[in-house]
């Protein structure tokens, strides 16, 4: 049974939920945008979210790699899944609220480009996770390509801005007090919220090791016993 | 080359790749000048307990030391260069040629090229070494690779089935090889599953993952 | 033996193989010549249109197309010639340096070759030219490195023909921003040495990540 003192950061994670979305819909619109631009309140903290846990999936990847621990090869992969849901969630939200504000769904601004490509790198991350078996193999191979693609973001980032430099560079300057409030508030919820869903997605990657374990501690066959000496004569028997 | 020291020793290794227990607590011990037959069924583990002599797989559990390296650390780069493997799949390119295969061993062991000539003179393949790896049969191969012996002149020497699809000739080249480096004072292991082929010091056998001796 | 013979020995040795295959020459090239025979087909054949798009769309076949001289046969050893390879007692280093200069110099051909088909067909404005020379061998290089890696980490996976584009092309875009907006540069007279700066860059960041990663990568493959 889980008891409610378990499931602490659960009741934590829907408080502060609760107040962002309350906040987020009765703060005053914006004058230009009108309640469209609410959809802010989840975009921006979508976005911080996915680099908060891919920051974490490299953090991972070096620890794993230093000490060979498997506790931090599962937080790099935890970590990654939750956010290549929540770059998708972010690129969702954006083209929501692009779609009425410019006009068309998509803007070649550096940070969206980035974060399209952020998903694209993590999928492929995840990818290589899925295709490797060998649990040592996987997560040494997947160490080093978070780390390699970790390095090369920043670069990833600064062509694209450096490409754009003629167009607009950051159009969020001009954010009042209210609105800030509004969106701290919700960059809160959402690291409650993966809080929450790594310390789940932990567990269970903890018991789908232990079971693996088990299986493995269980069946006492070693390479060769599961080849037994060919049984011709019983096999002509039956025939 | 001449080492009086132990060429290799597996201290209760055990090791898993995935989920199939290869072997564990195994213990095995070369002293210079021996050879060594390895025997065991299909899938038993020879295959993987000779490449970790050969420091290309590492423990999971307990230790070995090979030519005075500790494997799983980057010490077994320095001491590589001393050991040839010969395994049942064949180390060469396929689509180069006999000649150029054997070049390529001398180019990468710093050995001037001209010396893959002799060496495959003397397995007998003088006049095929234009022939491309792909269109060359097992035999030819195999003795394609023991040039790549006799051009390194390891110090341990490990050969996987290293017998199959020899004509007697070759058979002959093979013990003659396995002899020459004995001489020198290193070792040489021999897996097989016919035990009646090899003339060997001792033999030993994988089972239930662990290594034991055959009277 | 040195660091660097162990390099050109690998290099010659991927190249020796590649020469019996011919897989770039004789497959992939013509595969992305005829690319570039299509485009045109489904945009429209306007001169100055394609004149105007045409660098871009080369370097967008030169990037996708390119996985295929990444894949090639002869950047893929098997067991039995990894374990030849690793027994000569060669460093993972400058086993990655010399695959790398070898798929380098092959996208290079590969980029060579498309060039005049890119000029016959689309008739671009190039400018000052010979910075080609520089750009083309940059962009190779970071292809090439990026291709070495991604390909480590694939090995002996059985869907690596899908999984390394996808875990290359994301990464790739420095590489076509700066390709893109030199040639961009050239034809309009403008500076070019930021895009240059950009390419040297992101060579360098890979050649770094390459040679750490070399002998983890190594152990990750046995």
């Amino acid at each position: 049974m889980t008891t409610l003192r378990s499931r602490w950061l659960e009741i934590l994670a829907i408080g502060v939920i609760g107040v962002s979305v309350l906040r987020s819909m009765t703060v005053e619109a914006d004058v230009v945008q009108g309640d469209v631009q609410r959809i802010m309140y989840v975009h921006v903290p979508s976005a911080w979210l996915a680099f908060l846990a891919f920051g974490v999936t490299v953090f991972g990847s070096v620890a794993w790699l230093r000490t060979r621990d498997r506790r931090w090869d599962r937080l790099a992969a935890s970590s990654a899944e939750i956010g290549v849901v929540f770059t998708g969630l972010a690129i969702a939200a954006g083209m929501i609220w692009a779609r009425p504000v410019w006009g068309q769904f998509w803007t070649w601004e550096p940070r969206l480009v980035t974060t399209a490509l952020l998903f694209f790198i993590y999928l492929g991350y995840l990818a290589l996770r899925r295709a490797v078996i060998d649990p040592e193999q996987r997560a040494r191979r997947s160490a080093i390509m978070g780390i390699v693609a970790f390095i090369q973001i920043p670069i990833v980032y600064e062509s694209v801005n450096w490409w754009r430099s003629l167009h607009q560079t950051s159009s969020r300057s001009s954010i009042d007090t209210p609105l800030r409030i509004t969106l701290l508030l919700g960059v809160v919820a959402f690291t409650f919220v993966y809080a929450v869903l790594l310390r789940r997605r932990l567990e269970l990657a903890r018991l789908e090791e232990e079971l693996e374990t088990r299986r493995f501690e269980s069946s006492q066959d070693v390479a060769g016993a599961a080849i037994t000496p060919p049984s011709l004569a019983s096999v002509e028997q039956h025939d | 080359m001449t080492s009086t020291t132990t060429i290799a020793s597996l201290e209760d290794v055990g090791l898993h790749i995935g989920n199939t227990v290869i072997l564990r607590e195994a213990k095995l011990t070369l002293e210079p000048g021996e050879k060594v037959g390895l025997l065991g069924p299909n899938g038993s583990g020879k295959t993987t307990l000779l490449r970790m002599l050969a420091t290309l797989l590492a423990p999971t559990s307990g230790s070995g030391m090979v030519l005075g390296a500790e494997l799983g650390t980057p010490e077994v780069y320095e001491i590589r260069n001393q050991i040839v493997m010969v395994g049942h799949l064949p180390g060469l390119y396929p689509e180069l040629t006999l000649g150029e295969n054997t070049e390529l061993v001398a180019r990468l062991s710093g050995h001037p090229p001209e010396i893959a000539a002799g060496a495959l003179a003397q397995v007998g393949l003088g006049r095929a070494s234009e022939r491309r790896a792909d269109q060359s049969s097992k035999g030819m191969l195999r003795r394609a690779e023991l040039a790549r012996a006799l051009i390194l002149e390891p110090t341990l020497l490990l050969l996987d089935e290293a017998h199959a699809g020899l004509d007697a000739e070759a058979i002959g080249l093979v013990d003659a090889l396995a002899d020459r480096v004995v001489t020198a004072g290193g070792s040489v292991v021999l897996v097989s599953h016919e035990p009646g082929r090899l003339t060997v010091d001792r033999s030993v056998q994988i089972v239930d993952g662990t290594v034991e001796r055959v009277s | 033996m040195s660091f660097w013979r162990q390099v050109f020995e690998i290099a010659r040795k991927d190249l020796l193989v590649e020469s019996r295959t011919a897989e770039v020459a004789l497959m992939t090239a013509p595969f992305g010549a005829a690319a570039l025979i299509l485009i045109p087909l489904a945009i429209g054949t306007d001169a100055p249109l394609l004149s105007q798009l045409g660098p871009g769309l080369y370097w967008v076949v030169v990037l996708l197309f390119g996985m295929l001289v990444i894949l090639r046969k002869s950047a893929v050893d098997g067991q039995p010639q990894r374990d030849l390879v690793r027994l000569l007692g060669i460093d993972p280093a400058a086993t990655f340096a010399g695959a790398t200069i070898a798929t380098s110099l092959l996208v290079l051909f590969f980029e060579i070759a498309l060039g005049p088909v890119l000029i016959a067909l689309y008739n671009p404005e190039l400018g000052s030219w010979p910075w080609l020379f520089v750009i083309l061998p940059l962009v190779a290089a970071g292809m090439g490195m990026l291709g070495t890696i991604a390909s480590g980490v694939t090995t002996s996976i059985g869907t690596r023909t899908s999984l390394t584009p996808l875990l290359i092309v994301p990464l790739s875009l420095p590489l076509l921003l700066g390709a893109t907006q030199a040639l961009e540069g050239l034809r309009l007279g403008r500076s070019i040495v930021p895009w240059l700066i950009l390419l040297v860059s992101v060579d360098l960041a890979l050649a770094v990540s390459g040679v750490l990663a070399a002998r983890p990568l190594e152990e990750a493959v046995t």
